[in-house]
């Protein structure tokens, strides 16, 4: 079986990838403008919200699959839930690892019931709770479609979370994106090319995923 | 025929009396614990009382619905149950409305010993306040029943269950607790409305969820 690498469109791929995340890199240290009273913590922010981004497109890839291998019955939307399931809870650590970062030095603590950062730890939980059923869960043919519900319910929890939070914490707004407007100008250009940099990482993360589940459903190997 | 799913659910449930009895004993074995853990003067206790209430709530349902569920593997009843010619979505809706009663029916023996043993003075309005948390039973229940009816035939059901129901009932609980709170100081409908909407979108948006993926989870 030919390695996902050796497909010279997928090699060209990933060489693209590596470049952009490097220029992506370089012009967040070197090329962005300071932010008043946030300085070197405000860089963070090139990768987190990308991150967010990545991570809820991703969960909604899992309610679509979810959709379509209910209706279908298809295998490869299983396959393809899976894989965003892992990479959308990869990119969800990511938020969850910055956030905290960014707010120590701006907000004073690590943590604040900020409403979208109160999401992704809830949505995150629910999907720790995914993996296990999709781990201890028994019999696959069961687990696929178990699975499948579970995006599909996690993902129509999330607007209901975010509003219930969003009221439970009326004094707690303050997010780095709802400013947009007030930064300082030249942080939009570095910012919308992170966020197509971190997208095309994803679709390949989520390529080549999936072309590894396939390769271990081949193999019988549990998953 | 959802009457008659229905009714098989109460029938169940009013022979042997499990479940209810079950989340009482489990309830007052909860306020116990509260009452041990925090010692404090009632008037602090008050503060903390919705949201401790709902806590105990929540753990009570998760013995409650798995145990509604877990009778229908015993001689493989839910097999039969779902091979009869019968919408799986109101399977689905009996065991939502079944398992809302339970709680509720529990709720409504547990809030003296809860009033009483955590020295609470009993708030005025008492109607009011059962009348919305018989909503928030709704809503706790329409994601519990589908999580139940998702875990039930996977292994480790037990510990599959309240790992996911948590989360996701969250809103659930913020509500609740904001509800009840806000009618035990007496404040204005106009002040709390907005958490009375955020149950009744859960328990619409839940409930057309669970009707339509019910037949999907129970799939032989």
């Amino acid at each position: 079986m030919e390695k996902f690498i050796e497909k010279k469109s997928n090699l060209i791929w990933a060489v693209l990838i590596l470049l952009l995340m490097g220029i992506n890199l370089a012009n967040i240290l070197w090329n962005t403008p300071m932010v008043k009273d946030q300085h070197w913590a405000q860089k963070i922010f090139y990768y987190h919200v990308p991150a967010a981004w990545v991570g809820f497109l991703s969960y909604f890839i899992v309610l679509v699959s979810g959709v379509q291998f209910l209706m279908k019955k298809d295998i490869f939307w299983d396959r393809m839930g899976l894989a965003a399931a892992e990479i959308g809870t990869l990119f969800m650590s990511i938020v969850l690892l910055t956030g905290p970062i960014w707010a120590k030095p701006i907000w004073g603590t690590a943590w604040i019931w900020e409403p979208r950062l109160t999401t992704t730890l809830v949505l995150y939980l629910i999907y720790i709770g995914y993996f296990m059923l999709r781990s201890f869960g028994g019999n696959p043919e069961r687990v696929r479609r178990y699975a499948a519900a579970l995006g599909i319910i996690a993902f129509v929890d999330v607007p209901i979370i975010f509003l219930s939070v969003k009221f439970w914490t009326p004094e707690i707004q303050s997010h780095p994106q709802v400013e947009m407007s007030s930064q300082p100008g030249g942080i939009l250009f570095p910012f919308f090319f992170s966020m197509a940099t971190f997208t095309l990482l994803y679709v390949l993360m989520l390529k080549y995923r999936i072309h590894i589940l396939h390769l271990k459903e081949k193999r019988g190997t549990n998953v | 025929m959802f009457w008659i799913l229905l009714k098989k659910e109460l029938l169940i449930e009013f022979r042997s009396k499990e479940i209810t009895i079950s989340m009482l004993t489990f309830g007052m074995a909860i306020i116990l614990t509260f009452s041990f853990a925090f010692n404090v003067s009632p008037q602090i206790f008050s503060n903390f009382a919705p949201g401790l209430f709902w806590i105990m709530i929540l753990f009570v349902s998760v013995l409650g619905l798995h145990r509604s569920f877990s009778y229908e593997k015993e001689f493989d009843a839910f097999s039969l149950l779902i091979s009869s010619p019968v919408d799986r979505g109101l399977i689905f809706f009996a065991k939502w409305i079944s398992a809302t009663l339970f709680i509720s029916l529990m709720e409504i023996l547990v809030v003296l010993p809860f009033f009483l043993f955590l020295g609470l003075q009993t708030p005025s309005s008492i109607s009011g306040l059962f009348g919305t948390a018989v909503l928030c039973n709704a809503a706790l229940m329409v994601v519990g029943s589908l999580v139940s009816g998702l875990a039930m035939r996977a292994r480790l059901s037990e510990v599959l269950l309240p790992v996911l129901l948590f989360p996701l009932v969250s809103p659930v609980i913020i509500a609740a607790v904001k509800i009840s709170s806000a009618q035990m100081a007496g404040d204005l409908f106009a002040d709390w409305q907005i958490w009375l909407y955020i149950i009744l979108s859960f328990i619409v948006i839940f409930g057309l969820v669970g009707f339509a993926l019910f037949d999907h989870i129970t799939e032989e």
